[in-house]
């Protein structure tokens, strides 16, 4: 390969530049430096970057966000979108309370939440794919009615809006009373003395997972035809529809999970939970290089989103003499500029 | 010798509207059929028949000599006939690799086999004369008689015995134009393709072109060899004789 006169030495640089990731691999730095240089200044250097309790703070953060982000960035690069995400979260910790508070054993609550989760995400992308209707809308109208359902049972049911399940969930093992192994197995409970919350372990390998998945499998290649040329791709054979309706199952499963993380380590469901968290996930989206109109992206980028969102978001706390609405100002300069860089790197690939 | 492809007194009719009206003409192997006709002339409904989009209202194609009725564009496909579209349905922001073999991808377990692909997408484009230098390349960086080259090498990959082209030089500048007549007749040359080649370009027909078929306004007006047909005479037919002439005389009169 290297004896052909055609290859243009185009060296690491050139080469990288195509990469989705370039543009948050520079956000990323340039936050970090931001932050380092700021928590300096006011000494709180030590407590964001080197205490544990304050490490955790942006970690499981961008683990909690990051998994949102995955669906987010799948979903973008496929040409769609999920607005639902955040009250998905909602509604799969009510009805796993829900099931919980009926006596459904744990094993079992766990699973028929995934069901009915990843069947929302049938049905949203059932109607996508078969309306033509813009995702946007279609998961609009979900960001209303998942919440809304999710309130709406509870105050059926237990007449409150808020589930404590606390006594139906097994105490970890430090609070000395028999544990379940699901318990452990599913939600960590920091039980096994591990540092942070289950999340950021769910994170790590769903990344790795999906990031494969993307860039290695059939599947992977459908979803970036999908949201490139979807016309194009159904000529050559790439079921688009298919592929469409299982991002949205993944969406609306991610959400599962980090509804059912929040319940168990918490004890109780919140109506409130994962309020905004659908725009923080679009915007590590964009942040990290997706396209909002598809077909352009990466999954890795979107996790970098993601910790750039956690580290920006927490580490306004560290900084006392900056106004804390300050930290919105900054996020939004922070996504147009991601966005404009990322259009221009983009541009670049097709001019060669 | 058996034609690949035989039209047979087709007809398409869109409720009141007759798109097709007895089109007959017969498609050789190891030859380029040139296809011509002016915008509105029905060839896109006829590769439409072709490609298993629609099917006829009245007539047969005869595939090999056997009746075919395809149902769908995959059935043509299986059946061994690419299509390859003004539009290409490429990715341009994927890799030259990935669109080759976009939606028949090689895997090894559940991977990509992405060595082989790599190897197979070179040696393909290397038939059709165009060096790939790095299938690794979003095809973006790729020039449009390039592109239409991928396009072409992937359609005769995957089992393409008659290859349709629709108008593949009318979106590109004057060399890429010379670019793709070129790789046109190296799929030729292979020996064992069909081509039909629709264009509205008289010049590229008449460089090209084994056979000719004219036709306008639904209906075929000539149909044959390169020495059955007046070769100087391949303006006027495209553009449906008698309209020309008259036009001719409306400027001379000026």
């Amino acid at each position: 390969m290297a004896s052909d006169e055609r290859i243009r030495d185009i060296g690491l640089i050139r080469r990288s530049i195509s990469r989705p990731e370039l543009g948050s691999v520079f956000g990323l730095i340039i936050i970090v430096i931001t932050f380092m240089t700021l928590t300096s200044i006011s000494g709180t250097f030590g407590a964001m970057w080197l205490n544990p309790i304050g490490i955790q703070a942006w970690v499981e953060l961008a683990a909690f966000v990051g998994i949102l982000a995955i669906g987010a960035s799948l979903l973008m690069i496929a040409g769609e979108f999920d607005l639902s995400m955040g009250a998905n979260i909602a509604l799969a910790g009510h009805s796993f309370a829900i099931f919980l508070l009926f006596g459904v054993p744990i094993e079992l609550a766990i699973i028929l939440t995934f069901i009915e989760l990843a069947f929302l995400g049938f049905i949203i992308g059932v109607i996508v794919v078969r309306t033509g209707l813009p995702s946007f809308i279609v998961t609009l109208a979900f960001w209303f009615a998942s919440r809304g359902f999710a309130v709406f049972l509870s105050q059926t049911f237990f007449n409150q809006s808020r589930l404590s399940v606390k006594a139906n969930l097994k105490p970890p093992p430090g609070g000395g009373e028999d544990p379940t192994l699901i318990d452990n197995i599913f939600a960590f409970d920091k039980a096994f003395g591990v540092p942070f919350d289950a999340e950021v372990y769910y994170f790590i390998i769903l990344v790795f997972i999906v990031a494969f998945i993307t860039n290695r499998t059939p599947y992977g290649n459908w979803i970036y035809a999908s949201g490139g040329d979807p016309v194009a791709a159904r000529a050559v054979g790439v079921p688009v529809a298919r592929v469409k309706i299982s991002l949205f199952m993944i969406s609306t499963s991610l959400a599962c999970l980090l509804g059912i993380l929040t319940v168990m380590t918490s004890g109780a469901s919140d109506p409130k939970a994962g309020d905004f968290r659908e725009l923080h996930a679009i915007a590590a989206a964009v942040i990290g290089g997706c396209a909002l109109t598809g077909g352009y992206g990466s999954v890795v980028g979107a996790v970098l989103g993601a910790l750039i969102f956690a580290i920006a978001s927490r580490g306004i706390n560290f900084v006392p003499f900056i106004d804390n609405n300050l930290f919105r100002v900054m996020l939004g300069m922070l996504i147009l500029g991601s966005a404009l860089l990322n259009q221009f790197l983009r541009d670049r690939i097709v001019k060669g | 010798m058996i034609p690949s492809i035989e039209f047979r007194g087709v007809s398409k009719f869109f409720g009141n509207i007759i798109a097709l009206k007895d089109i007959s003409f017969k498609v050789f192997k190891g030859e380029i059929t040139a296809l011509l006709g002016d915008n509105g002339a029905g060839k896109s409904t006829l590769i439409k028949l072709l490609s298993g989009v629609h099917i006829p209202s009245e007539g047969e194609i005869l595939l090999s000599g056997e009746p075919v009725n395809f149902k769908s564009p995959r059935q043509a496909v299986s059946a061994g006939i690419g299509t390859v579209y003004q539009d290409l349905a490429l990715q341009p922001l994927m890799s030259v690799t990935r669109n080759f073999f976009l939606g028949r991808e090689i895997t090894k377990g559940l991977f990509l086999n992405m060595p082989l692909m790599n190897t197979i997408t070179k040696k393909e484009m290397a038939k059709l004369g165009i060096d790939v230098a790095d299938p690794t390349q979003p095809i973006g960086t790729m020039s449009g008689g390039q592109r239409q080259t991928l396009a072409i090498a992937r359609a005769i990959y995957f089992g393409a015995n008659v290859l349709i082209l629709d108008e593949p030089t009318s979106a590109l500048g004057q060399k890429q134009q010379l670019e793709v007549l070129r790789t046109i007749k190296k799929v030729k040359e292979l020996g064992d393709i069909a081509i039909i080649f629709i264009t509205h370009n008289d010049m590229h027909a008449k460089l090209l072109g084994d056979r000719f078929a004219f036709l306008n306004r639904g209906k075929v007006l000539a149909e044959g060899s390169r020495e059955e047909i007046d070769m100087n005479n391949l303006r006027p037919l495209m553009a449906g004789g008698a309209e020309l002439e008259k036009l001719e005389t409306e400027f001379s009169g000026r």
